[in-house]
């Protein structure tokens, strides 16, 4: 049932895909909705009882995940319909694209670490070649530091996983907290094995001492892939970690505890410090990335149901806001040709339409009331002010204005200001699209379409808070979710 | 026979490290295989090697009791990881000649062209 998201790597054109793409939001539909009422649903592959064969997991967090990402994914790929030009899309832009939905399917539903390992690398492999995909320089250049960075971490991941197996004798996570649970203290000889998986986490989810890979590398590729990148691939690192550290961490958490919210601490601050500093549309955001990042770590690293209720709509409005932000850097793109702030100018007079959608995804990521971002930061601060961590709610408050300069920034420069008549920098126009005519506007409905789930969720935000507070509860809970694992029943 | 293999990773992982400090292209790919080598062996080792232990329960199931044998998984876990590192593989190398055939040169420090100035 839940492996209708397996057999989608054929090679198809644009309605192919579309049709996919919606068939799989249905089946994650179908998901959430089943997992809203029965908690959680299992699939043993190949009928194997739990701690031996590979088990795969929805509970109310990943199953919000699979959902989240099945919207990310139908809109870039309506946008890519018209977006991406025509010899892109015949050398496999489709088949890598889903490709990357797969793995990031398989890592929020995994229910085992070495399977995670191989969904990881799935996603990455398909990550790499649309970097690359196209072949032009810029994006050649970027590849290569994305694809060494993310090698490494990784290495990092794989090494941890073979020390942690040698050390527990089991691969199932649910077996895995179980047996530590039977510890009186964590034993010493495992934390090698976690820092390993956690430095590969924190490489992959782009937190602060191992973010360099993601700015120096989003701003290459064709602005459609910039997008599903940034709402996909660093939030499944971020959702692993969240997973280790419910499952397995927090068992040691005076040690964690603190580390984590340092390292939330200084992403959120670093990363909106780099990004006032740059005159790139796509590196401001990327930069911003990492900050908020931070800010669903910051609610991890509390652990308090209320904390963990934030991060989780954290997350899922961040995979939304961001990617509307890089869509509508695409539109940018495709009509002016540049990306660079000091040339831009005019795009209100010009696109009305597209300053709104950029309006709306960017002031929620900055935090405006009625949009989801104001949601997400209002409840992750107040737990951290009830969890008595004042400084790192200071920190939030004192980001989100800093957030929202970035913001301000580029709307002043892109959609404001008259265009420079001498550009004070050369403009290098790059061609990564073709003027082919197509009958419906895909780029605007699929942005559009973005922007009117962010105000949905900001202004229906009750019954999504609900829902992130139950899944955040049997996130706390996870004596919950091993016993459900290791229940040797059928259920499919 | 653990110990000198544990060294031997040590060995592998510092030259990897070294590997992928240099300035050349070619050299950064190669550190990253012997790192992800170094790191399949670590799976291998970690899953307890024991001299000529069988590692299935074939027809002289009796005999092979569980100190004399050898646990599967982690081979299994390897043989995976050297398959993805294949593909991987391939592919860097694929991206390293197009990058070579793009602009022409090795150096890393080349690679500063998408930064701001």
């Amino acid at each position: 049932m839940i492996f209708a998201f397996l057999f989608r790597h054929f090679h198809g054109r644009e309605y192919v895909a579309i049709g996919a793409a919606a068939l799989n939001l249905l089946i994650s539909v179908i998901l959430l909705i089943q997992v809203s009422t029965d908690g959680m649903v299992k699939m043993q592959m190949g009928d194997w009882p739990a701690p031996f064969g590979i088990t795969l997991i929805a509970d109310r967090f990943s199953a919000l995940m699979v959902f989240v990402s099945a919207i990310v994914f139908i809109t870039t790929m309506a946008y890519s319909i018209q977006s991406v030009d025509s010899r892109r899309k015949s050398f496999g832009f489709y088949l890598f694209s889903f490709g990357i939905l797969m793995g990031v399917n398989g890592s929020f539903l995994a229910g085992d670490i070495f399977n995670l390992y191989v969904w990881f690398e799935v996603m990455l492999m398909a990550s790499f070649i649309l970097m690359s995909h196209g072949g032009e320089r810029n994006q050649l250049e970027g590849a290569i530091k994305y694809l060494i960075l993310n090698l490494i971490s990784s290495f990092f991941f794989v090494a941890g996983i073979g020390l942690l197996y040698g050390k527990i004798g089991t691969l199932n996570m649910a077996d895995i907290a179980q047996k530590l649970m039977s510890y009186e203290t964590m034993p010493p000889e495992l934390n090698p094995a976690f820092i390993l998986i956690f430095v590969g986490f924190a490489i992959k989810g782009a937190l602060v001492p191992f973010f360099f890979w993601l700015p120096a590398s989003y701003h290459t590729p064709p602005p459609v892939v910039t997008a599903l990148f940034a709402g996909l691939l660093t939030k499944v690192g971020i959702y692993s970690l969240i997973r280790f550290y419910t499952l397995f961490l927090h068992q040691n958490s005076e040690f964690w505890q603190p580390l984590i919210l340092w390292i939330a601490g200084l992403s959120m601050v670093i990363g909106v410090i780099t990004a006032t500093s740059q005159f790139e549309f796509r590196k401001i955001l990327s930069f911003h990335i990492i900050s908020q990042v931070g800010y669903v770590v910051m609610g991890l690293g509390l652990f308090t149901v209320a904390g963990l209720a934030g991060a989780i709509f954290f997350l899922a409005h961040n995979m939304i806001s961001k990617t509307n932000a890089f869509l509508v850097a695409g539109y940018v793109h495709r009509q002016k040709g540049t990306l660079n702030l000091k040339v831009l100018g005019d795009f209100y007079k010009e696109h009305p339409l597209w300053a709104i959608f950029f309006f709306i995804s960017a002031f929620s990521l900055a935090g405006l009331p009625p949009l989801s971002g104001f949601i997400g930061k209002y409840l992750l601060i107040k737990a951290g002010i009830e969890a008595k961590q004042l400084g790192i709610a200071f920190i939030a408050l004192f980001v989100g204005f800093f957030t929202l300069f970035s913001m301000v920034k580029i709307w002043m420069e892109v959609f404001w200001k008259k265009t420079p008549e001498k550009p004070p920098v050369p403009i290098i126009k790059t061609t990564l699209f073709d003027d082919k005519p197509v009958n419906i506007n895909w780029m605007t409905w699929s942005s559009g379409a973005m922007a009117i789930v962010i105000v949905l969720a900001g202004v229906f935000a009750t019954p999504i808070v609900e829902y992130c507070t139950l899944a955040a509860e049997s996130l706390m809970q996870p004596s919950e979710y091993i016993n459900f694992v290791l229940n040797h029943t059928q259920e499919l | 026979m653990e110990l000198v293999i544990a060294l031997f990773i040590g060995l592998l992982y510092a030259s990897g490290v070294y590997l992928l400090l240099r300035r050349s292209i070619v050299k950064l790919i190669l550190g990253v295989f012997v790192i992800s080598n170094a790191t399949n062996l670590i799976i291998f080792l970690s899953g307890g090697i024991t001299r000529s232990g069988v590692s299935f329960i074939g027809d002289e199931a009796e005999k092979a009791s569980l100190e004399t044998m050898t646990d599967p998984l982690p081979q299994a876990l390897i043989l995976t990881a050297i398959v993805i590192g294949l593909g991987i593989a391939a592919y860097i190398l694929a991206l390293k000649y197009k990058y070579f055939e793009t602009t022409g040169t090795h150096d890393l420090d080349q690679l500063s062209k998408t930064d701001q100035k």
